[in-house]
């Protein structure tokens, strides 16, 4: 394989835009669970 | 178990390895057998990588320490996403194109033979000794529903993972992990619905998450830094980001995995589903563990969950005296918990949380009675979740949870052993002992490393007994290790002027400086991981600024 062997993703357009939404999930993700930890231990 | 559970968990098993074995009925080379041709498509190897990480361990275990310690152990998976991005962006695409059959032959082509030899070697060291932890773990489960042995359950699970592995090599492991996977996904849901619908009728799920927040289990996210603390948000997301780009990036178990795709794009779509997936599946296994234990607040749990601890414990002299201050400390537990959910004030969550204490100090006692007896330690983490399945869950049910521990037992296994046996003829029998022989020569010499690699894992099985909470011992195992592997890497990739001397000296420093911390000091064994790389890192980059590397090498 040559250095532009890799193909596009198949959504997002590129995988720099994958890779930043793949952060912003885990942000959320952990946000999420701080909430959840916080509402039931009191 | 019944005739029902026994029919479910039977053609679930005998299903998923004909599949595996149909689906790699054309396996003829070495390629096919160890890369499955890079034929691959992303999803299916998601799920293998996916059902590689989920072992049995991953099923009784987890659960078990959300029943002891909370939903805590989540923030482990923190730093996996991070760690794919890095993985997908970087490792990747060096590994496809420098069309390697393993993870360490790229560091001969990077360094030399002997850095490749030595981390082919910790590989081999490291994975070795979890696979007999691997491989207990569903010993565990077979021995408490059919009351037999562990040596011989273990004999059984060990064969049959050994015949579908040998045969099919990574096509059938891979096959195999995709179906085993989906039995998993499906005995998850079904369980945490059965928790849910096992609690009583007066207590609503709402409910239920106030009495186990109450009780410290809904604890999943810890944002105070302590270095001696092993599960906060700090440690999972830098230590664990570190462990797992060890894991993916470094671990032949791994790398294999995403090495069978049809192109970059596929392995980075298959590593990027695990970075998506892995934190969610990991929360709904604890919400199992904490939706027991609010179940086990309202039904009387045993003192201890080990069936034949237990019947030992009932014929000492002192079990007469703990389990009445036993029942007594769980009906105050119970009292306190419906006092609790009728008025949520403080003076109930002080009762609350008083029973709790008590009662969590009888079961200690228990504990420590049944470490008297035997007079060796015990742990019962790992039977919690299965005490709760067999005696409470339907016919059917029984059979389908106990099918997905297996699957989750064999695609480990399968993925650990295949993986062994590729660093072991290619790292070391094709490069060292045999170079030029025939494709068919090493087809044969794989499938023959398959079957020592699979007994090994049997004979070592053994001494998972006696390792407590096997989640953690696996994980713990690994941090000893992954720190070098990783730094090795990381010089490759990213110091072009280190060479193979200085690298090689670097992960001899490393692993010493971490084998030193863990018998000198108390720091939490994830920060191992980030400690070994920096160390491996640093003293590459120092010995090849300094020359001493290609002073050595001259």
């Amino acid at each position: 394989m040559k250095p532009n062997d890799i193909d596009p993703p198949p959504v997002l357009g590129s995988w720099g835009r994958v890779y930043a939404a793949v952060c912003l999930y885990l942000i959320v993700l952990i946000l999420l669970f701080a909430l959840y930890t916080r509402t039931f231990t009191p | 178990m019944r005739t029902l559970d026994w029919w479910v968990l039977c053609s679930s098993v005998v299903f998923i390895i004909v599949y595996g074995l149909w689906r790699s009925r054309d396996t003829k080379s070495v390629n096919q057998y160890l890369l499955a041709g890079k034929t691959m498509p992303w999803y299916a190897m998601a799920l293998s990588i996916m059902a590689t990480q989920a072992s049995a361990i991953t099923f009784i275990s987890t659960s078990g320490q959300a029943y002891v310690d909370g939903m805590r152990f989540v923030q482990f998976y923190f730093g996996l996403p991070l760690a794919m991005i890095i993985v997908s962006a970087t490792a990747v695409p060096l590994f496809h194109r420098a069309n390697v059959y393993t993870a360490y032959e790229y560091l001969e082509q990077r360094f030399d033979a002997k850095t490749r030899a030595l981390v082919s070697l910790i590989f081999l060291i490291q994975r070795g000794l979890a696979v007999g932890v691997a491989l207990y773990a569903p010993a565990i489960v077979l021995t408490v529903i059919l009351g037999w042995p562990d040596q011989w359950t273990t004999i059984i699970m060990g064969t049959i993972v050994v015949a579908y592995t040998t045969f099919g090599g990574i096509k059938a492991v891979t096959w195999t992990d995709f179906q085993q996977m989906l039995v998993m996904f499906l005995g998850l849901f079904v369980s945490l619905g059965m928790a849910w619908r096992l609690l009583p009728a007066d207590v609503s799920l709402t409910d239920a998450l106030h009495l186990a927040g109450a009780a410290g289990r809904l604890n999943a996210v810890v944002t105070s830094f302590d270095w001696n603390d092993r599960y906060n948000l700090w440690t999972g997301l830098i230590g664990g980001m570190f462990l797992a780009l060890a894991y993916f990036g470094c671990d032949q178990s791994q790398v294999q995995r995403y090495l069978t795709g049809k192109s970059i794009a596929q392995s980075r779509l298959s590593l990027l589903f695990n970075a998506v997936a892995k934190i969610p599946m990991q929360f709904f296994i604890l919400s199992i563990g904490a939706l027991v234990f609010v179940f086990y607040t309202f039904e009387k749990p045993p003192i201890v969950f080990h069936q034949v601890e237990m019947a030992n414990l009932a014929r000492t002299g002192e079990y007469a005296g703990l389990s009445k201050r036993y029942d007594a400390a769980f009906e105050r537990r119970r009292e306190a918990a419906r006092r609790y959910l009728s008025s949520r004030n403080e003076t109930s969550l002080a009762g609350y949380r008083g029973a709790q204490a008590e009662f969590e100090s009888t079961r200690k006692a228990g504990i420590k009675l049944v470490e008297k007896t035997s007079g060796s330690s015990f742990n019962d983490t790992n039977y919690i979740f299965l005490s709760f399945v067999l005696g409470y869950l339907p016919a059917g049910i029984v059979g389908l949870v106990l099918a997905a521990i297996l699957a989750a037992a064999m695609s480990t296994i399968s993925a650990e052993i295949n993986s062994l046996s590729t660093v072991t003829v290619i790292d070391v029998y094709q490069r060292h002992i045999h170079k030029d022989a025939s494709d068919g020569h090493y087809l044969l010499v794989s499938r023959l490393a398959t079957v020592f690699w699979g007994a090994y894992a049997v004979v070592t099985a053994g001494y998972g007994r006696s390792l407590g909470s096997l989640i953690e011992a696996v994980n713990m195992l690994g941090s000893f290790f992954y720190g070098g592997l990783l730094g090795v890497f990381v010089l490759a990739f990213a110091a072009p002027r280190v060479g193979g001397t200085a690298a090689f000296m670097a992960v001899l420093v490393g692993e010493a400086v971490i084998f030193i911390l863990h018998y000198t000091t108390g720091i939490a064994f994830l920060w191992y991981n980030v400690i070994g790389c920096v160390v491996v890192v640093c003293t590459g980059w120092l010995l090849s600024a300094a020359g001493i590397g290609r002073r050595l090498a001259a």
